[in-house]
């Protein structure tokens, strides 16, 4: 799928971020292509998340130098909801529950706003209750999801379906799935395996964040980076992330003790 | 009698204005004069059983030194003791344990009144009232070296009023297990105001266990405690056998960025009236709190609980829990409770909530079918009800065998 | 923060229904005084009862003082500064619409309440009132089919004298509070329902009140009685233009059901609030009570409050009859220096009565939003029930928001519960629907919305869109 002449969806350059006044981020390049499947692996407080919350546009981290550029677009600028707009989806490693708030209807007026910016008319309630029922099947999800709170009382796997789902009803041009295995048994890894699968194009890139291999025994990266200390300390191919489950992140120390040594 | 008369009466059968409080019995006389006594026309005693607030000023204030000669159970081995005799120089007898220090009179000087002032309520009547009539006052600091347990006793004389006040400082990272004790006695009456100070990083665990027991005993309880940053106050009491008690919590934060926790059992029989009064204030960011108020009500008795909680626009952050439980058990008793949480801080999580009930269907159902008798099944229930408090009191407290009382209060 | 700002702003709408409607009215000189009495009770033809009844209520109201209890302070009102009556210029006993003034019914039109035969709402019946007189009701011939009347309460004093004498003022007595006593002495007209035994009122009933002359106390009285199995679902509405002067609006409603009736009483309160400086507004000094007289008998209130510089406002229910249920739904949205203190009595009489009380307080700005409740079980309410959930949310650190919950049992065999909650717009939650595309103002509504859903849920189903509506206005400006 990868040809030369792809288009770039996201380039990340010498990106420096914090979270309550502390850098976590220390200069992350990273570029990611149409088609592409990239996989960040690394240990817990690596930055992984840091990452995805930054592309997405939480108010809670701060860029303090470095860009992000979506087709060519410089997005700091942009208000979280502005970026899902343009395609940038963020699947939550923890989604929050929103009692009161009906899941069908938040699902509506996403899927209306990312319409409205592709120039796509509106769904009425009806035409949305057939899309997003057929969507739902992506994920084996039973329509009765549709009738509760936004996430409200889901289990852990419920919560990562309905997030898969949104990923379906907004068709974004890159996705970020933040540890999108975790909690995850094996049944519902491979639904939610599969259903990220099939809704690759040609057209859009995923980025999969994760410290198992096992989601990658699923769905198979082109580029595997590892991520430590706030940067991208090594990039490979799915072997990597082989070679990582075998010897454990130890060698990520090594590494960094060879560097201290060569400085 | 009119309150307007009960009031003179009563300032006049004081002794003259003197000693350490000289100004302070000032204070609370004239405030007194002023506003009178007690009436249902103050919103914070309107509940109050007036008839037999009335009885407890009819007793004379104790006006000589006495000693009190009861039989008090041995402290423990790492605990010291101090006995509270009414208007006995109070470290008579006391050899003041490594850590523990008498406060000088500028020290006095500079504190005394403060806590109080600052965790004031609107006509602060149980206040004024110890204020008029308290002739000695116990002052001591807790230092950091201070290892061991301290135990303050306060009994009561018959047919007498007394009126204590207690003045504590715990220092900078000092900790301190206090366990304060008051025994009521026949037709007594007593008025007790605590202030402690605690400073940053001090700890305090303070067991009350405040006991009546004897016919026509009553009691007003007021503890004004001023927390400064990271300290930590744990206040755990129980109050039972008065045929009057109002007891008086009140806890400001000043800075914030403390911990405190409650947890206060009232329980009354025949026809008891108690009442808790609990006011918390945060005065900075990043407070907690976790309050538990019980009550048990049977026969014509009647538990008043009224919880103030106040999160001020500088206290963000800050974290509340209230949780009123309350339990009726006869058909003549009455339960009031009443949380108030005024809050203007909007980074805030506080919750509370208040339960009235009897003791739970299911549960009793569920002992009985295994055999258990009625009265065995309602006291095993009971001893759980009672246990979210007592298991929290210091062990030495068990020497005062109240739980055996309590037990039997309740069939 | 920034976010929070954002957030204020959009609680800050401007008020659409503030558009004064020149028309020339009729109103009685300033003051109170027993002759002022004698004139409104002459000009409405009243029988001589009901006159004995406001004279009455005006020698209690003399003794009493004005209440400060609540700690809510605002500007006293000058009771001889007051005019006590005031109407359209026209005739008062317009036989049908087309004799109504159309700068009324433009008025009405504009507000969004069509009144002509062409554009009146299908399913639900109006009862339209204008200062202090109701000037069309809909739907009266079709709903006297079924024995159900729906007039203004001065037609049903002159109509039914016998349902007003054996009704009035047995719910709310005339000397229960100041302003219960004053509106008992002066009040105006307002709206009157009666369901006979056996009917289920077959459509909607709704008063919309509207107040248009500045200087103009409203004292509007309204009563509702469901006979044995009656029912009835009933809302009202209120606005008023915008003046830089407080008007007081003191009313009271009284609710009486018998045996297995019930009553839904719903209220949108949108009065005008005054402006961003505390300046003008209403003071909505209400007294509204329901009786649940009857055995298995039901009244529900549910009110949305958005309104008003102040409000003090506590409907309550008397749960007599054994096995009634009283329920009390509310949302209160307050900002600027609007102050709302509000809540509910729930006094438990009969045997296993049962209540539920649901309050979301919403409160923004520098305003102050208190909920202030009693749930009471007297000896003989054995069985009872009761089960309370009061919720506030802050947005900005000026706002205040209270709460009182007064409990008070003297029964074993009962059981009360209360729990709550404070808290602010979680931005996490904000963010979850931002990062979705959902734009800052609807994910700050759909989080609202949300948080009252509980309340929304009880609305009748032609005014819950309405209501979310009105807080969608105060809240969003460009959406709803």
């Amino acid at each position: 799928m990868i040809q030369s002449t792809s288009e770039t969806i996201l380039s990340i350059k010498d990106l420096h971020a914090s979270v309550e006044d502390q850098e976590i981020l220390h200069g992350v390049n990273l570029l990611v292509k149409e088609g592409e499947i990239h996989a960040i692996m690394g240990r817990n407080g690596s930055g992984k998340s840091t990452l995805s919350k930054v592309i997405a546009g939480h108010p809670s981290y701060k860029v303090l130098s470095g860009s992000i550029q979506f087709k060519g677009i410089n997005i700091l600028e942009l208000a979280p909801e502005e970026r899902a707009r343009i395609g940038i989806f963020l699947g939550f490693q923890y989604p929050v529950e929103i009692p009161g708030v009906s899941n069908l209807e938040f699902l509506r007026v996403a899927t209306n706003s990312r319409r409205k910016e592709l120039l796509q008319s509106e769904l009425d309630t009806f035409e949305f209750e057939d899309l997003v029922k057929e969507r739902m099947k992506i994920v084996e999800m039973d329509p009765a999801f549709l009738e509760r709170s936004v996430n409200e009382g889901f289990s852990g796997g419920e919560k990562k379906r309905n997030e898969i789902l949104q990923m379906a009803l907004l068709e974004p041009f890159i996705s970020i799935l933040d540890e999108t295995d975790s909690g995850l048994d094996i049944d519902a890894l491979r639904i939610v395996a599969s259903g990220i699968n099939k809704l690759a194009q040609p057209s859009s890139a995923t980025i999969l964040i994760t410290h198992y291999q096992r989601l990658l025994d699923e769905i198979t990266p082109d580029f595997v980076h590892i991520m430590a200390d706030g940067k991208i300390i090594k990039t490979g191919n799915k072997e990597l992330a082989i070679d990582l489950e075998k010897s454990g992140y130890d060698f990520i120390d090594n590494n960094k003790k060879d560097k201290e040594m060569v400085n | 009698m009119k309150s307007s008369t009960i009031c003179r009466e009563w300032l006049n059968s004081l002794p003259p204005t003197q000693g350490c409080l000289e100004k302070e019995q000032s204070l609370g006389r004239e405030l007194l004069s002023k506003h009178g006594m007690p009436s249902n026309k103050d919103e914070a005693w309107r509940l109050c059983n007036f008839n037999r607030l009335n009885s407890f000023f009819s007793l004379p204030i104790i006006n000589k030194s006495e000693d009190v000669k009861s039989k008090f159970p041995n402290k423990d081995k790492d605990s010291e003791r101090i006995i509270i005799n009414p208007n006995r120089n109070q470290f008579l007898n006391i050899n003041l344990p490594n850590g523990i220090e008498k406060l000088n009179d500028k020290e006095i000087e500079e504190n005394l009144g403060k806590i109080i002032k600052s965790t004031k309520v609107k006509n602060d009547l149980s206040v004024c009232l110890n204020q008029a009539s308290s002739a000695k006052l116990l002052a001591l600091k807790v230092k950091s070296s201070f290892n061991k347990s301290l135990e303050i006793v306060i009994p009561s004389i018959k047919e007498n009023s007394i009126s204590t006040r207690v003045f504590l400082i715990v220092e900078e990272g000092a900790k301190l297990d206090l366990l304060q004790v008051f025994l009521g006695n026949n037709n007594s009456a007593q008025n007790h105001l605590i202030e402690i100070k605690l400073e940053s990083k001090g700890e305090l665990t303070h067991g009350l266990i405040s006991l009546g027991e004897e016919k026509e005993s009553s009691s007003i309880c007021t503890v004004a405690v001023e927390q400064s940053k990271n300290s930590q106050y744990s206040l755990h009491s129980i109050h039972h056998g008065w045929d009057y008690a109002r007891f008086e919590p009140r806890i400001i934060q000043s800075e914030g960025e403390a911990s405190t926790t409650i947890k206060n059992l009232q329980v009354t029989k025949s026809k008891e009236q108690i009442a808790t009064h609990s006011l918390i204030r945060f005065e900075g960011p990043n407070g907690k709190l976790d309050q538990l108020q019980k009550a048990v009500a049977s026969e014509y008795s009647h538990c008043i609980f009224n919880g103030s909680i106040e999160v001020p626009q500088i206290a963000q952050k800050t974290e509340a829990a209230q949780l009123s439980r309350n339990l009726l058990l006869s058909k003549h008793a009455r339960i009031d409770a009443k949380p108030e949480l005024e809050i203007v801080a909007d980074d805030v999580r506080c919750t509370h909530g208040a339960t009235v009930s009897q003791l739970q269907d299911e549960e009793l159902f569920y002992l009985l079918s295994r055999g258990i008798d009625n009265e065995h099944a309602n006291s095993l229930l009971l001893k759980g009800y009672y246990d979210e408090v007592i298991s929290y009191l210091p062990k030495s407290s068990k020497k005062w065998n109240f739980v055996k009382n309590l037990m039997n209060d309740i069939k | 923060m920034t976010q929070t700002n954002t957030v204020e702003e959009i609680v800050a709408q401007p008020y659409k229904y503030g558009f004064t409607t020149e028309i020339e009215t009729e109103k009685i000189p300033k003051g109170l005084n027993e002759d002022v009495i004698r004139l409104i009770s002459a000009k409405k033809n009243e029988p001589d009862f009901l006159l004995k009844f406001r004279l009455r209520a005006y020698e209690q109201w003399l003794k009493m003082k004005e209440p400060d209890w609540s700690g809510l302070t605002y500007s006293k009102v000058d009771y001889q500064d007051l005019v006590y009556y005031a109407a359209p210029k026209q005739d008062i006993k317009k036989k049908s619409l087309d004799e109504v003034d159309p700068k009324l019914l433009e008025t009405f039109e504009k507000l969004g309440i069509p009144l002509s035969e062409q554009k009146r709402l299908s399913n639900v019946a109006v009862d339209a009132v204008f200062d202090s007189v109701s000037i069309a009701t809909t739907y009266k011939e079709k709903l006297a089919e079924h024995g159900v009347i729906f007039c203004s309460i001065s037609e049903a004093i002159i109509e039914r004298p016998d349902l007003i004498e054996k009704y009035m003022g047995t719910v709310v007595p005339i000397n229960d509070n100041f302003f219960a006593a004053l509106n008992s002495a002066v009040f105006s007209d307002g709206s009157f329902v009666f369901i006979p035994k056996g009917v289920e009122c077959p459509m909607e009933l709704s008063s919309y009140f509207r107040i248009n002359s500045g200087d103009t106390g409203q004292f509007e009285r309204t009563l509702i009685i469901a006979e044995e199995s009656a029912s009835v679902s009933y809302l009202e509405g209120c606005t008023a233009p915008m003046f830089d002067t407080n008007t007081l609006h003191a009313a009271v409603v009284e609710l009486v059901t018998l045996d297995d009736a019930s009553i839904k009483y719903s209220t949108v309160q949108n009065w005008y609030a005054g402006n961003e400086k505390g300046v003008g507004g209403i003071y909505n000094f209400v007294t509204k009570r329901g009786e649940c007289r009857g055995k298995r008998s039901k009244i529900s209130w549910s009110q949305v409050e958005t309104g008003s510089a102040v409000t003090w406002k506590y409907p309550s229910c008397l749960l007599q009859g054994d096995s009634s249920i009283g329920e009390f739904y509310s949302i209160a949205l307050t900002n600027n220096f609007q102050k709302a203190d509000t809540g509910t009595k729930m006094i438990h009489i009969g045997k296993n009565t049962k209540s539920k009380i649901v309050s979301k307080g919403i409160s923004a700005g520098q305003s102050k939003n208190s909920y202030r409740g009693l749930v009471s079980i007297s000896p003989n309410a054995e069985g009872a029930r009761n089960y309370s959930q009061c919720d506030s949310m802050l947005i900005g650190d000026k706002a205040s928001a209270n709460t009182y919950p007064y409990i008070q049992s003297k029964q074993p065999q009962s059981n009360i519960e209360h729990e709550a909650s404070t808290c602010r717009i979680s931005e996490d939650q904000l963010f979850y629907l931002q990062s979705r595309g959902i734009d800052f103002e609807e994910s700050v509504s759909m989080l609202i919305s949300g948080f009252c859903s509980d309340v929304f849920n009880e609305l009748p189903m032609e005014f819950a869109s309405e209501a979310d509506k009105l807080l969608a206005l105060k809240l969003e400006g460009s959406v709803g």
